[in-house]
């Protein structure tokens, strides 16, 4: 019954989870066309830079990477891994339980397919249905503060930890990957609302970027 | 600067800078450190400003953030606390409530009369309703503050939201100790402090004092786990401990509002020394022993020459010191511990000259210091379910001990204490505060999902074995032998409040609001202990059985620009957005969306798809991907038609309607593969139709093997419409295009401009040969190129159409629209496609209501949708206009959709009439909306424009 569409190619990866905020960290997550050609238009223009001595906080477009639900039903599938509201990382892909009975995978093409691979349930693949915006540094939890009523605290919201959340009035899933002790939080929401979003978040970092 | 002070001990001012602005145009100085207020004493102006009502002069009193007699015009700010604001270079400060000046108010005539503007003034004068509008222009000429500048820059507020284990609201020595001790004890802490600077009472105290705010400020603002948050106020505490903080500090922001979700609140606010009521006691030169020391200490600035110290209490005593210390001469010590008050003050308009005692002594004096008493600030305890008692024994209110365990208070507000006393409670609660926290910090993480439990077994809160402050003591003062104000900012005397009472305002919610005591800028902090005593006294009846007013939030007032904050107002757009920019098409708001209403000539784009071929990005189109066995099942429940049938490739059109038998959404559905659907519905009802599947899905059929999943931005989504439209798309896609292998309500999935996985829909809402292509988004405006490029050589050539365009054709076509043509009580009947209803279905949302309205329509009941040809060919009615039956004024319907069509050339409606006129030939009358009328025909079909189909079906 699993079907993926569009096409992904489907390679021999293996099963190779980590528990929740625990194992491999989080790989960087590259910036790369999802699929070439033709190039891939992002639900986001005019990005805004970073603050160049790496303080404060940086914002992303990670929209290009792929994006597939797995959901399952009462009869049909089987359940992918990751309780609802955790994450875990499988080779290069990030799991994430983002709602009962439903997971996102993200990655690049290889890396989701090697998931899927192993999976069972209704593939939906969102690649092009979400925007994706990464908000690191050590000012990233403070940032989502002006926007999300979330209590971003290790003890609420630790490494791994996933959610959905109101941020800038616009519904986001929220998962925390921690990166070199870091954390750091994706936000993926409707693209439509992508260029919204990520201005609200850029506007929010105006009292921590020094550079 | 002629009362400045050589330095002081405790000073905060950096004489190194001083600091350049006017009062009332005119340029003077103060030093980096002073507030606008001091730096005006310090210059020798006392008068800041007019009494609300009668415009008595009035100077300062509190010198504080509460003093009411400062509020001044700062540039474009009108009623800025200027004893409170910390003067900047270039302010331009003026006074308000006065004219010509300050110095001299006309409309202190107003005080001549004031036995005639007693208590209820407004209520007895300006009975007749009819002439408010008169009453208004008059009296908004007397309406106190400052002038608001319109043109003025608009602000920057900002927010934010918090979660810290406890929020302690205020600095001084109690409030410093809490948080400390809480954050050494691991919580996370935000301290909130009303003032510039924490440590409270003790900033203007003696070399102790000051070493002892010190030393715990350092200790607070170096510790890693507190937060301070000086210039902030708690304004309010809500359920749940959702505590409101209204930050003026913020760096880039005006203000900032912070909603905080405090697992404990402290409230450590205090006390506010409390005014004398006596006659001549808002008169410039008296002032609060508070004020004084704040005036010597913070500020160097001497605050007369020759003074009367009327005291009660150990800080009354104190400000002799401080007096002595500024050269002020001390003409009379009063003690009121020995039975003496003072009965009145006496001077000019403008200053202070002599003070007569109850003992019928006098005083030469232009300074009158009293210190008669306290007043706690309860407002947040009452916010948390509190009703404060009265302590006589302590002349003031304090917590009745009726608050949640989240809620705990320390410090000067709860009892009496040294300052070890005041420091050893503060540490205590913050310790206990930190436990609890820690508690219920657990609880909610084993709520969360995504929170792991730091222990598993989670206990009670452990139970509050505080050692108690020692409960206040001091003498009860009030009111003297004479009346005085209570209330300085409505300017509302105690003879006021006596009057009221006679007149039977015996209760004091009743009281406070029909004299307006206590309901100024400062809420009560000044005045509710006084008003409530002064009532009590009336009534020949006591504080306690009196009580006290209800302290709701706000705290202090906060500004409307924080309350609004940053500005929330998502907007979507689809992928084609930066190329209509570019193009600079007309934008048009579709609820959240922004879509081209137009690339600068509508009309010519309806002739244009009508003559060649056009493309307009339909992206804001519902679309929800389905997938499972059951989907057959999930469709004949949502709509009234029947879909257990529908064959691999075939689209069909469905009306989806509510529980109670109401239209509300309709689109197309189309098989892409065994279990595997697309669908579609109107742009605003995307959004309730995903819930409203979800939500048979999981109450109703939780069994079924479907998933919904919304799709509607995976798809760059293009309607390519015109009769060459099937020349167009053939040359971008390997797909077989004809007629007999793609026909008219088929869906194919296949290649387009080398983009995969494009699902294509041949159906159209223009009345053309059309086809939908949804792109995978990312690549939508490649393909949107690639057809821009490939029409170019088609005959005709190509051009975008926009949503008028749409809109004219398809009501030339005569499709409705859910919302506009139908409306929150259009059936299916009306519609006209009652054959759309399978009753014989085994269920189906709104079943026994569609059977209903179907069985009426039989009978002749119910409005109908129908074309409409206005009589005069150029007149277009707008939408919305009453229709008549003609020569009456009886309304039987209505013009639910106008346009002037540029294919016929003339005007076209579709609108909704009774069935008894919804006759083919009818004639009827539209009501304009300038009133005249006109005739209107009911036509026979809804399509103005090729009603048999040929040419889409082509």
């Amino acid at each position: 019954m699993s079907e993926i569409d569009p096409p992904i190619p489907v390679g021999n990866g293996s099963e190779n989870g980590s528990t929740n905020g625990g194992g491999p960290p989080m790989p960087p997550l590259q910036s790369r066309p999802a699929r070439t050609p033709p190039a891939f238009a992002s639900p986001i223009v005019d990005v805004s830079t970073a603050p160049p001595d790496g303080s404060g906080v940086m914002l992303g477009d990670l929209s290009h990477l792929t994006k597939v639900l797995v959901r399952v039903t009462a009869t049909s599938g089987t359940p992918l891994g990751p309780f609802f509201g955790s994450s875990e990382v499988r080779g290069d892909a990030l799991v994430c339980g983002t709602r009962p009975q439903e997971w996102t995978v993200i990655g690049d093409n290889p890396s989701v397919a090697d998931v899927l691979e192993q999976a069972d349930g209704y593939f939906v693949d969102i690649t092009h249905a979400r925007a994706l915006v990464e908000v690191a540094g050590p000012e990233a939890a403070r940032t989502l503060e002006k926007v999300c009523s979330v209590d971003w605290s290790d003890r609420m919201t630790p490494d791994g930890a996933v959610l959905s959340a109101s941020v800038a009035k616009v519904t986001c899933d929220v998962i925390r990957r921690d990166r070199n002790g870091s954390a750091v939080y994706f936000l993926m929401t409707d693209r439509s609302y992508g260029q919204y979003l990520f201005d609200a978040l850029a506007d929010a970092t105006t009292e921590f970027v020094t550079g | 600067m002629s009362s400045r002070l050589d330095p002081q001990p405790g000073e905060q001012l950096d004489r190194s800078r001083a600091l350049w602005f006017t009062w009332n145009g005119k340029p003077i100085t103060g030093f980096a450190g002073d507030t606008i207020a001091s730096a005006l004493a310090a210059n020798d102006i006392r008068i800041l400003g007019r009494s609300m009502k009668y415009h008595r002069p009035r100077a300062l009193m509190t010198a504080d953030y509460w003093d009411p007699n400062a509020r001044l015009q700062v540039g474009d700010e009108p009623n800025v606390r200027a004893a409170h604001r910390m003067l900047e270079a270039g302010m331009r400060v003026k006074a308000q409530n006065a004219w010509p000046s300050v110095e001299h108010d006309i409309k202190a005539a107003n005080g001549l009369v004031s036995r005639f503007l007693g208590p209820g003034f407004y209520y007895k004068t300006f009975k007749n309703q009819s002439l408010w509008p008169a009453y208004e222009r008059v009296l908004s000429t007397f309406a106190p503050g400052g002038t608001v500048n319109l043109e003025s820059e608009r602000g920057y507020y900002d927010k934010r939201y918090a979660h810290p284990d406890v929020v302690v609201a205020g600095g001084g020595p109690a409030g410093m100790s809490a948080a400390l001790a809480a954050a050494l004890d691991g919580a996370s802490v935000m301290l909130v402090e009303h003032e510039y600077h924490l440590g409270g009472h003790l900033r203007w105290g003696d070399e102790a004092d000051r070493h002892a705010a010190a030393e715990l400020a350092v200790a607070c603002h170096s510790h890693p786990n507190v937060e301070v948050l000086v210039n902030s106020t708690v304004t309010g505490r809500y359920e749940d401990n959702w505590v409101a903080i209204n930050q003026r500090s913020h760096q880039l922001a005006d203000e900032r509002l912070i909603k905080a979700r405090a697992k404990i609140l402290v409230v450590a606010a205090g006390l506010i020394e409390r005014p004398y009521v006596f006659d001549g006691n808002d008169r410039p030169g008296v002032m609060l022993s508070g004020g004084v020391r704040r005036l010597i200490n913070l500020w160097a600035v001497k605050p007369g020459e020759r003074a009367v110290v009327f005291t009660a209490n150990a800080q009354g005593d104190a400000v002799l010191t401080d007096l002595e210390r500024a050269g002020v001469e001390i003409a009379g010590f009063v003690d009121a511990r020995a039975g003496v008050t003072v009965s009145s003050a006496h001077g000019s308009g403008k200053s202070l000259r002599s003070v007569t005692l109850s003992d019928g002594s006098r005083f030469d004096a232009d300074l009158l210091v009293t210190a008669t008493g306290w007043t706690a600030p309860t407002s947040l305890l009452n916010m948390a379910g509190d009703r404060p008692v009265y302590h006589p024994a302590g002349a003031r209110f304090v917590p009745g001990g009726r608050v949640p365990d989240t809620v705990l208070a320390t410090g000067g507000m709860i009892g009496d204490g040294t300052l070890d006393e005041l420091v050893a409670h503060g540490r205590a609660t913050g310790s206990l505060a930190a436990a609890r926290a820690d508690i219920i910090g657990a609880r909610l993480q084993k709520a969360t999902p995504r929170a792991v439990p730091l222990f598993s077994s989670i206990g009670e809160l452990p139970p509050d074995e505080r050692t108690p402050l020692p409960a206040p003591g001091h003498l009860e003062l009030f009111r003297s032998d004479t009346h005085g104000i209570v209330d300085y900012s409505e300017d509302v005397s105690s003879k006021d409040l006596v009057a009221a009472a006679a007149e039977g305002y015996d209760s004091v919610e009743l009281l406070k609001r029909y004299t307006t005591a206590t309901m100024g800028p400062e809420q009560g902090k000044l005045e509710t202990v006084n008003t409530v005593a002064v009532l009590a006294e009336a009534l020949d009846s006591t504080i306690a059985e009196v009580g006290t007013t209800v302290w709701r939030p706000p705290f202090a007032p906060v500004s409307l620009g924080a309350l609004g904050g940053r500005l929330f107002e998502p907007t979507r757009v689809s992928a084609l957005q930066p190329w209509h920019e570019a193009r600079e098409a007309t934008p048009i708001n579709a609820g959240q969306w922004i879509r081209p209403e137009h690339y600068g000539d509508p009309e010519a784009e309806v002739r244009h798809v009508r003559s060649a071929v056009g493309i307009m990005d339909v992206t804001p189109l519902g679309k929800f991907d389905l997938r499972g066995r059951h989907v057959p099942e999930l469709l004949n429940l949502l709509y009234t038609n029947a879909w257990s049938k529908l064959e691999i490739g075939r689209v069909r059109y469905g009306v989806m309607c509510a529980e109670d038998g109401v239209v509300m959404d309709d689109g197309v559905t189309g098989r892409l593969a065994d279990d595997h659907y697309l669908m579609t519905t109107t742009t605003s009802g995307a959004g309730s139709v995903g819930e409203w599947a979800e939500n048979w899905l999981q109450t109703a059929h939780p069994d079924w093997d479907v998933v919904v999943t919304p799709v509607t931005s995976a798809y760059t989504s293009i309607n390519v419409a015109g009769p060459r439209s099937r020349d167009l798309l053939a040359r971008l896609t390997p797909m077989d295009l004809a007629p007999e292998a793609f026909p008219y309500m088929n869906v194919r999935v296949g290649t387009v401009a080398r983009v995969a996985n494009c699902v294509v829909w041949r159906i159209g809402f223009t009345g053309e040969l059309s086809y939908e292509v949804h792109v995978p988004a990312g690549y939508g405006p490649h393909v949107w190129e690639a057809l821009l490029e490939a029409g170019k050589t088609e005959p005709g050539g190509i051009r975008p159409f926009g949503l008028e365009a749409q809109r004219i054709m398809r009501l030339e076509k005569g499709h409705f629209i859910v919302g506009q043509d139908t409306d929150g009580l259009t059936k299916m009947p009306t519609t006209g496609l009652g054959s759309l209803v399978r009753l014989h279905k085994e269920d189906m949302a709104g079943k026994p209501e569609l059977a209903w309205s179907m069985a009426a329509a039989a009978t002749g009941k119910g409005p109908r949708l129908v074309a409409l040809q206005p009589s005069i060919p150029t007149l277009v009615p707008d939408e919305a206009c009453q229709i008549v039956r003609s020569g009456t004024n009886e309304i039987i319907g209505r013009v639910t959709s106008s346009r002037f069509s540029p294919t016929l050339e003339r005007s076209i409606c579709l609108g909704q009439v009774e069935a008894s006129e919804a006759v083919p030939g009818a004639e009827l009358t539209v009501v304009l909306t300038d009133g005249s009328r006109t005739g209107i025909k009911v036509m026979a079909e809804h399509a103005h424009y090729d009603p048999e189909g040929a040419r889409l079906r082509v």
